[in-house]
């Protein structure tokens, strides 16, 4: 490796760069390290190397898990049957939908298409999350119906990516019963094995987690899978114990956000090409449509069945149609395993931030439900 | 003059030279006086463990502010009323503003060059235009 420490230098100066800005512009970090990846790749000479391929790879992973562990399965107990048919109408319209224009209209590989497929099938409950804090709807039973319904929504993207391209032989066999019998294990193994150990400067909680999350990687990998999928399983099994152990988790996202996650996203950033962004944004703007027109097909009839009013139910839809952190995963994950081309991958990471901000903004301008400002987000 | 003032709080020296002022007027005109301090969480977030930091820290933040402001205003003998709202820190203040009918707007004069308040725009000066009263930025 040549000049391994100029290119960290390289690569950490646009991650403090993102940082600054996403502090002064009060918008994610994820978001401006994607367009500040962007910017380095297209005219900074910022490329992906094998070690930050792999420091990007980790981040995917540690993102996935601590996005399970988000999880709170109260939230969905209580709210499951509104939540699981919202989220899954909400992954397998959009998901059939994009796949059905990208194979038979825009002419891609089947293979493909079931990228493009997935990719715009996510929605971004931190996305939603930010969103309903900042209007108080967090608290409110609807606000955490649309959460419950996110996460289920890209639980179905994520068993999909997971499945969909493996090989299917022993070693899928192994990967799943693995993964079983961790999701059972590790909720009681966990908060025994963290209590005998202590928190400790050496961090062997974080260790622990690591060392199931690369072994159960290990085994996606050899079943041709994707090491997301257990991580995401696993973040959603201990959540309960995560949210329960709130330093812990920070600790981990500390960890995640500094050194991992900002290689993850300037990657993603990093191989898209700004002149494709230009010469396909026709293209990208009917993908980012379709997203919402099959959202639309998917939820908007739901919310009528479990009796949203109106605006209510335009505004859960419309922040359902958000997405980054998924769609991003799925469409390098389409482009490191050489099943889209670098092309595709820019349409789809471009349509995907698209989905992050136009729904969003509409959503917010001419459908936030009217909420007391005394009663929801005041004297925080 | 004043029934109901409302103070921005950001916890920069101009805001607090500002609530010096509001002070001053509440005392003067026996009005209302509230400050409010607005918390801006990411948009388009990456994870919601972000949000939740960024919350976090800010209200720790406000915390500390707070103690400050209220040991000025009881110095005084006025009653301070604050606030923390979550959102955007123009749209929150202007929506306070005709949610509450204050009739005066106190601020600080944040310093910034000249280009950044031309590409960024200036809070200063966004909220001077949109809301409904009077107001008062200290400098």
């Amino acid at each position: 490796m040549e000049h391994t420490w100029f290119v960290s230098a390289l690569w950490m100066g646009l991650a403090l760069l993102s940082a600054l800005l996403s502090m002064r512009l009060a918008i994610s970090v994820a978001l401006v390290e994607i367009i500040v990846g962007a910017i380095g790749g297209n005219w900074l000479g910022l490329a992906p190397t094998p070690w930050t391929n792999y420091l990007a790879g980790v981040g995917a992973i540690l993102l996935t898990f601590l996005a399970g562990a988000e999880v709170d399965p109260e939230v969905i107990r209580r709210n499951f049957w509104s939540s699981i048919g919202i989220g899954i109408a909400g992954f397998v319209v959009p998901f059939f939908g994009v796949l059905w224009y990208a194979y038979y209209i825009a002419g891609w590989s089947w293979p493909q298409a079931q990228i493009a497929g997935l990719a715009l099938s996510t929605t971004s409950v931190a996305v939603v999350y930010a969103v309903m804090t900042e209007n108080g709807m967090n608290n409110t039973e609807l606000g955490k119906i649309i959460l419950a319904a996110c996460f289920i929504n890209d639980l179905g993207t994520v068993l999909v990516l997971g499945v969909l391209f493996a090989n299917y032989n022993l070693w899928l066999v192994l990967f799943a019963g693995v993964t079983i019998l961790a999701m059972w294990l590790l909720p009681k193994f966990v908060p025994f094995f963290f209590r005998k150990v202590g928190s400790r400067v050496s961090e062997p909680e974080i260790k622990f987690i690591f060392l199931v999350l690369f072994l159960l990687g290990g085994l996606s990998d050899m079943a041709k899978s994707e090491a997301v999928l257990p991580a995401y399983l696993i973040g959603m099994v201990l959540a309960p114990f995560f949210l329960g152990n709130k330093v812990l988790a920070q600790r981990m996202r500390v960890m995640a956000f500094t050194l991992l996650t900002p290689f993850y996203f300037l990657k993603a950033g990093a191989l898209v090409k700004v002149d494709i962004v230009i010469s396909a944004a026709g293209l990208i703007g009917i993908m980012l449509l379709i997203k919402i027109v099959t959202k639309f097909i998917g939820i908007w009839p739901l919310t009528k069945y479990f009796r949203f009013e109106k605006r209510e139910g335009v505004y859960t839809t419309l922040l359902m149609c958000t997405g980054l952190t998924f769609g991003t995963i799925c469409a390098l994950f389409g482009v490191s395993n050489g099943i889209i081309n670098s092309d595709q991958y820019t349409m789809l990471v471009a349509a995907v931030i698209a989905s992050a901000v136009v729904p969003t903004l509409i959503a917010q301008r001419w459908f936030q439900p009217h909420i007391d400002i005394n009663g929801g987000n005041d004297n925080v | 003059m004043y029934k109901k003032i409302l103070h921005g709080m950001d916890g920069s020296d101009g805001s607090f030279k500002a609530l010096s002022e509001a002070i001053a007027l509440a005392k003067l005109y026996s009005a209302e006086l509230h400050t409010v301090f607005v918390e801006e969480v990411p948009q388009y977030a990456g994870t919601i463990g972000e949000v939740i930091e960024e919350k976090a820290s800010a209200n720790g933040h406000y915390g500390k502010m707070m103690v400050k402001a209220q040991a000025m205003a009881e110095a005084e003998g006025i009653r301070l009323q604050s606030r923390a709202i979550v959102g955007h820190e123009v749209k929150t203040i202007v929506e306070l503003v005709k949610r509450k009918s204050f009739d005066l707007l106190v601020i600080g004069f944040m310093g910034r060059s000249a280009l950044y308040d031309r590409v960024m725009g200036s809070t200063c000066s966004s909220l001077v235009r949109l809301v409904p009263c009077s107001v008062l930025v200290v400098k």
